[in-house]
């Protein structure tokens, strides 16, 4: 859980001028607007591609990147600064593990960023996926039950390996317009977003390719296969969507503990206190009085009462 | 009726005061023109006379006129021989009575009417007097039927007699006995254990009238005996036993044998007495009643008991020797049936060290009053105080089956509690009350444990995990109110348990105590058994769920011998929400039974609801 001092941002050197140029801009619309500090969170399933994005973003290899293992338990926030802004970036570990949403994972993400505010979610899954299935919606659950509905208006779906060769049959914006799709339907059932709210504040959809076999343009630019230079074109959406209006998400203790559930229903307790005396209880009565009823009496009581009529 | 004439066959020289042995009885019916021994005549019991017995001509001649008079025979006589060896051989002669037959019967109940006064008859009377006397006679008997009371013999058993009296054509003696043993057998069968045919009526009509005495109580005696037998006062109020007699046990009803055993299974249940009969007793002022007496011996009222256990362990060189020379144990006291009113106060204490008891004193003192509304009043309400306290090793602290060894939590309980209970049937009641408690989380040391372990991802254990305690200081203290309402209506049916158990329970939190806890735990229970051909069958549903403010040792815990069978306690989870169900089939193999039974614990999703 390290978290060192913020540095100088001397990646942004190793990125190619234009996109330095692009950055700076971006930056200093930012400043305008009195945000000098911008906290990125990177949350998503294991191996699509986080922690590249990251060293992408930042323009050096700050977090280890392994294919075939899987990353440790522990979220890492790199902080850097440059001409008076700060940009902290926390990777965090994959939220699925074993099949299963990694209910661990997500606590110690929570309480490693106790007292940080969230300006943007940078949900990361990969453009050549497939399917979209019932983990997706349950892994984006669990965060939407960690931090709240709100940060999906301050969430990005970044889409990595974004130069994929599209399956046969389908052309690259097909395809791209296909998985987005799928993915944007699942983030809204899985943080239960009303369809018409899902319209007006859309989440927004990035592509990135963090390979080194990523194209370039001429000015040697990191470009998709529509020719837009994807790094800049990251920290664009990002900023659009921190100056969108909405609020950043403050992690505090009582985010992290979630909704009290000793609270939830408190106010009910009247009514179901009643329900219970007069459906429940007064029907177990009910039930008692009916056995005392047709409780089969002997023949010597019945006889005495007259109520046999003399029968044997 | 007429006195036949009596007449001797002197064969023998009769001596006033000598006593006979007699050897044998025959019986010669002179109708029939046989000769039957003694007992083999169905006239045998009307002779109190025995064979192998001594008698004197005094009573020789007392019985000749009891049989003369009985009713049953026209004309009777005794015959005696002497036999070589000395003894006498009797002969009872006799034409058996017989009149008109009947083609109908009629049964009445003269239970504690006054006996028929026999008129002798003046043979001295004219014709004209006679025919008077005999009509003054069937008016009186026709006011005497009218004045009886109808009697409980069913009309199937009086068909029968009548098919009797059919088949038989002339009414004779014989046949009369054997409508009395009718009569008296379905009495006695069904439990009337008093009831008897005193007469017979209207005999040389063409309707028999059959005189019943039932068997009518008149009075109930309660007598207290102590050890020895003697009565004596007793401590128990009246009311406290009279509310246990069924009414049929009370003056005015025919005594009933089943009713009696009722009382004395009712009265039993009071756990007041070692010794109780009910044994019913003829009255003697009032003809045909029955005055039923209760004896009753009661228990002591107050006890006293020590129990010490003094451990003995292998010790050096295997030698037994006391692990310690502390006495631990228990004491308890009881002070039973306080004013004669079925209270009582009950107390004990165990504990590890008896001379000087510490944190292991576990204790309880509980005073019971029943009859809440008066002991006159049917409602049968009982009022229950009681301190206590308890420990246990709470199910929710345990790891799932991936967890080895996590330290355990104690829960102590220290409190008052104050209860109604409403019995409606033996096993079917209702119970609401208050309860205060102090309950502190404590962990192995003994020490206050404010919050459990948890694991951390470099696989040690911390101890800042979920909160024990709704308050977070390990010690609460709240006061709530408790309900639990049971319907319970099985019963034994050949040998297997049937029927419904249903139970509702629910703790309503009174937001008094700390951090003003308010909640609404409740759960339903319901079971139920039948029996398909031999295979019982128990099918089982259990819901629990608590709205509010939970401390985690209240959650409900899923798995254990009374959860899911095949786990610890709480091995499965521990969670807010609960659903149970199971099923159980006992099929009977041979000599044994096999038991197969499938239960599913369900969490409905609410374990996150705990405070983790």
């Amino acid at each position: 859980m390290a978290s060192p001092a913020a540095r100088e941002w001397l990646g942004i050197q190793s990125l190619p001028g234009a996109t330095q140029t692009k950055l700076h801009e971006l930056l200093s619309k930012l400043k305008q607007e009195n945000v000098s500090t911008v906290t990125i969170l990177v949350m998503g399933k294991g191996g699509v591609g986080k922690s590249s994005t990251v060293n992408s973003i930042l323009g050096e290899r700050v977090a280890s990147v392994s294919a075939f293992q899987s990353e440790g338990l522990r979220p890492m926030m790199f902080s850097r600064t440059r001409a008076g802004f700060t940009l902290n970036i926390v990777d965090t570990p994959g939220l699925v593990e074993g099949g299963y949403v990694n209910e661990q994972a997500l606590d110690i993400i929570k309480r490693f960023l106790l007292n940080k505010t969230i300006d943007v979610l940078l949900y990361v899954d990969r453009l050549d996926s497939y399917r979209v299935d019932n983990l997706d919606r349950l892994v984006i659950k669990s965060i939407t039950d960690s931090f709240g509905k709100e940060i999906w208006k301050r969430g990005l779906l970044v889409l990595t390996h974004a130069q994929v060769s599209p399956p046969d049959g389908l052309d690259y914006a097909d395809f791209y317009a296909r998985r987005s799709e799928a993915l944007l339907k699942f983030i809204r059932l899985g943080a239960r977003i009303k369809k018409q709210e899902f319209q007006d504040s859309a989440v927004p959809v990035v592509l990135a390719e963090n390979s080194g076999r990523c194209k370039t343009n001429d000015s040697g630019e990191k470009v998709l296969p529509d020719g837009t230079a994807w790094i800049p074109n990251l920290v664009k959406e990002i900023t659009d969507v921190i100056l969108n209006g909405s609020s950043p998400i403050t992690v505090d203790q009582k985010l992290i503990d979630g909704p009290n559930p000793n609270d939830q229903g408190k106010f009910f307790i009247p009514l179901i206190l009643a329900f219970q005396y007069f459906f429940v209880a007064k029907w177990i009565k009910r039930a008692i009085k009916n056995d005392i009823k047709n409780e089969s009496k002997p023949l010597w009581e019945l006889r005495d009462m007259g109520l046999a009529n003399r029968e044997f | 009726m007429v006195c036949p004439p009596i007449s001797w066959f002197n064969s023998t020289s009769w001596s006033g005061f000598k006593k006979y042995k007699i050897s044998e009885i025959l019986f010669f019916d002179r109708r029939k023109w046989t000769t039957v021994s003694g007992t083999e005549d169905s006239f045998f019991e009307m002779v109190s006379l025995r064979p192998g017995g001594v008698y004197t001509k005094a009573q020789l001649l007392k019985e000749l006129e009891t049989l003369a008079s009985c009713g049953m025979f026209e004309k009777v006589d005794l015959e005696a021989k002497t036999k070589p060896d000395g003894t006498l051989s009797l002969t009872v002669s006799f034409t058996e009575s017989t009149w008109q037959s009947a083609d109908s019967f009629r049964c009445i109940n003269v239970g504690l009417m006054p006996q028929t006064k026999q008129m002798e008859m003046d043979p001295d009377m004219t014709d004209r007097e006679k025919l008077e006397y005999f009509r003054s006679q069937e008016k009186d008997y026709k006011r005497r039927i009218e004045r009886s009371r109808p009697c409980l013999l069913p009309f199937p058993v009086q068909r029968e007699v009548l098919q009797m009296l059919r088949e038989q054509g002339k009414l004779s003696a014989r046949l009369l006995q054997r409508i009395r043993d009718r009569v008296q057998k379905w009495y006695h069968d069904e439990g009337y254990a008093c009831a008897q045919v005193v007469n017979f009526g209207n005999l040389n009509t063409r309707e028999v009238v059959c005189e019943v005495v039932e068997g009518d109580i008149t009075k109930l005696d309660v007598q207290f005996q102590d050890k020895l037998g003697n009565i004596c006062e007793g401590n128990t109020q009246l009311g406290v036993i009279r509310r246990e007699l069924p009414k049929q046990l009370r003056q005015g009803h025919v005594f009933n044998i089943e009713a009696g055993k009722q009382a004395l299974r009712n009265i039993n249940s009071l756990a007041l007495f070692s010794n109780i009969e009910v044994n019913p007793r003829p009255d003697e002022k009032n003809e045909g009643g029955i005055i039923v007496e209760i004896k009753l011996k009661e228990l002591d009222q107050k006890s006293a008991d020590v129990s010490t256990e003094w451990s003995i362990v292998p010790g050096r060189q295997g030698r037994p020797t006391l692990a310690s020379l502390q006495p631990g144990g228990t004491v308890t006291f009881e002070h039973r049936n306080i004013k004669g009113l079925n209270r009582s106060i009950l107390g004990s204490f165990t504990s590890s060290n008896l001379l000087n008891p510490q944190d292991d004193l576990t204790f309880k003192l509980e005073y019971v009053h029943p009859y809440l509304d008066g002991v006159y009043n049917p409602r049968n309400r009982t009022f229950r105080a009681s301190c206590f306290n308890s420990r246990k090793l709470s199910p929710v602290f345990t790891g799932g089956s991936a967890l080895e060894e996590v330290p355990p939590i104690w829960v102590d309980r220290v409190g008052f509690k104050a209860n109604v209970t409403e019995s409606f049937t033996r096993q079917s009641k209702f119970t609401y009350g208050l309860v205060l408690e102090e309950i502190t989380t404590r962990d192995e040391t003994s020490s206050i444990c404010t919050h459990g372990t948890r694991a951390l991802p470099s696989g040690g254990l911390s101890m800042d995990g979920p909160p024990t305690t709704l308050s977070g200081t390990g010690v609460d203290r709240m006061a709530f109110a408790q309900g639990n309402i049971t319907r319970d209506n099985t019963k034994f049916v050949n040998g297997a348990i049937v029927g419904e158990r249903n139970v509702f329970q629910l703790d309503q939190g009174l937001g008094i105590g700390s951090k003003f806890p308010f909640f609404n735990r409740h759960q339903l229970t319901i079971t139920r058994f039948f029996q398909l051909k031999e295979v019982e069958e128990v099918l089982h549903g259990h819901y629990g769920g608590c709205v509010g403010d939970l401390p985690s040792y209240d959650a409900f815990t899923l798995g254990g011998p009374y959860s899911v069978r095949g786990y610890n306690m709480g091995e499965l989870g521990a969670c807010r929400n609960i659903l149970e169900v199971a099923a159980e089939l006992r099929i009977p193999v041979k000599n044994t039974h096999v038991y197969a039974f499938v239960e599913h614990g369900h969490d409905l999703g609410s374990s996150k609801g705990c405070q983790r």
